[in-house]
């Protein structure tokens, strides 16, 4: 169950993510004043708001799992392993153990501010869709508005949406930012796409974080009633490269940019003629 | 027994209106609806054309399939123009109306998809019906495939059409979502 409440943070953290990093290009499609109202001032305040949190949760474990990587490096010098007898290796796997309760402490810190600004959000985004998609345009109204403006070459480098990617999230954000500031505008069609995006990822991220937290509190009870801090298990194992994988990247994940469209180029016609 | 009499002439006279009905069919020509065997467009469409007016309007959707074919055969942009006109003189000539000639050409040769219409909005209309709205749209990108990529080489077409169909499945998601939600 430990490795699921990773795999739940971690999901949780790559749903808030994605409104950090896609705040900026909102926030300039939103100053060229697109007819949409997808994105008034209230709700790019509650994507800024989750890009925070996501932010801070990610400065919080920062400290502690690089501890965590130290104390698992030394444990596995020392040939700790099957030599639970020895003085040395349980003052080890006893530090290993608070470690790990010290990171899912920070995750149940921050996880609650995360879940406010990721409901908010959501709940923004849900009026503004039903709105303004659902209730105010047909189905060729959005098709039109789906297709509106060509994107510009820039454009086509963003990043997939709803990718997910090894990188450091504050990292991201920069390379995002960079992106849209080089192409030069947001076509609104995409602002429809994004939207859209960004409200899924918020709903799920919602359930997770909820998720989460409740494996956490059961995850904890049970570490303090086993009163097992002295050893680390694999499940903890998971728990912690999985958080890393997402907060920082270390996966050894490359960079994920957008590619052309499905089937763009492999799957293309060619006539038998075709030399 | 007059009366009797009287039903023989009437049976017999209705037998031999039914005799001679009979022989009238069966002397008429019916036509032959088989289009000439060219690999040309302009030829096909002649051929169509020529069958079609001879009363073989049934075999309609079964020419527009074999002119795909041979346009592509020999794939060119200027074969979007050629169903245009086709379509046009169908619509003219009054095999079919104006709106079913549209939705064709559309179809086939159109970024926009046809599945996706109608006058509500999406919360009432697309959303109950989003996954067959979606089926369609998925096999009509197939006959975009045919039309725009396969006979017109529209290739930049044909791909925006692929990634509108993405971006549809993605916003109608979320959008619907925010539809139940606001009804609950």
């Amino acid at each position: 169950m430990k490795g699921t409440d990773g795999n739940h943070g971690a999901s949780s953290v790559r749903g808030a993510a994605a409104a950090l990093l896609i705040a900026v290009p909102l926030l300039l499609g939103a100053a060229r004043g697109p007819t949409l109202q997808l994105f008034p001032t209230t709700v790019l305040e509650d994507i800024k708001e989750t890009g925070q949190a996501a932010e801070q949760m990610e400065t919080g474990l920062q400290d502690v799992i690089a501890r965590l990587d130290r104390q698992q490096q030394l444990y596995v010098q020392s040939k700790c392993d099957g030599a639970e007898g020895d003085p040395g290796c349980g003052r080890i796997s006893r530090q290993l153990g608070t470690s790990y309760m010290e990171m899912l402490d920070v995750m149940a810190t921050r996880l609650p501010d995360m879940e406010r600004a990721v409901n908010s959000t959501r709940d923004s985004l849900e009026k503004r869709l039903r709105a303004e998609l659902g209730l105010k345009m047909t189905p060729w109204t959005l098709q039109e508005t789906l297709l509106g403006n060509e994107p510009t070459g820039a454009e086509t480098s963003q990043p997939r949406l709803r990718g997910r990617s090894g990188l450091r999230l504050s990292e991201r954000f920069r390379q995002y930012y960079s992106l849209v500031a080089q192409s030069g505008r947001t076509a609104e069609h995409s602002l429809a796409v994004v939207a859209a995006d960004i409200y899924l990822d918020m709903e799920e991220a919602s359930t997770l974080i909820a998720q989460t937290r409740e494996e956490i509190g059961r995850a904890t009870l049970l570490e303090e009633l086993n009163q097992s801090f002295g050893v680390i298990t694999p499940e903890m194992q998971q728990v912690v490269d999985g958080v890393k994988t997402i907060l920082f990247g270390e996966a050894g994940q490359v960079i994920e940019l957008a590619g052309p469209p499905t089937g763009a180029a492999d799957d293309s016609y060619q006539s038998p003629l075709e030399w | 027994m007059i009366v009797n009499q009287n039903y023989r002439r009437l049976a017999l006279a209705w037998g031999l209106v039914v005799m001679l009905a009979a022989s009238g069919c069966a002397t008429a020509p019916s036509p032959d609806c088989r289009m000439s065997d060219t690999r040309a467009l302009n030829a096909a469409i002649e051929s169509a054309q020529d069958r079609l007016q001879q009363g073989c309007v049934a075999q309609f959707d079964g020419y527009m399939d074999q002119l795909l074919d041979v346009a592509a055969g020999d794939p060119d942009p200027d074969n979007k123009q050629a169903f245009s006109d086709f379509l046009v003189w169908a619509a003219d000539t009054g095999l079919l109306s104006r709106r079913q000639a549209q939705e064709t050409w559309n179809r086939y040769f159109n970024v926009k998809f046809v599945s996706l219409r109608g006058d509500y909005n999406n919360c009432a209309q697309t959303c109950p019906v989003r996954r067959q709205v979606m089926t369609d749209m998925e096999q009509e990108l197939a006959d975009k495939e045919r039309g725009m990529l396969q006979a017109a080489l529209d290739r930049e077409g044909y791909y925006r059409a692929d990634r509108l169909l993405s971006e549809t499945e993605l916003v109608l998601e979320a959008t619907c979502r925010a539809c139940e939600a606001g009804g609950r």
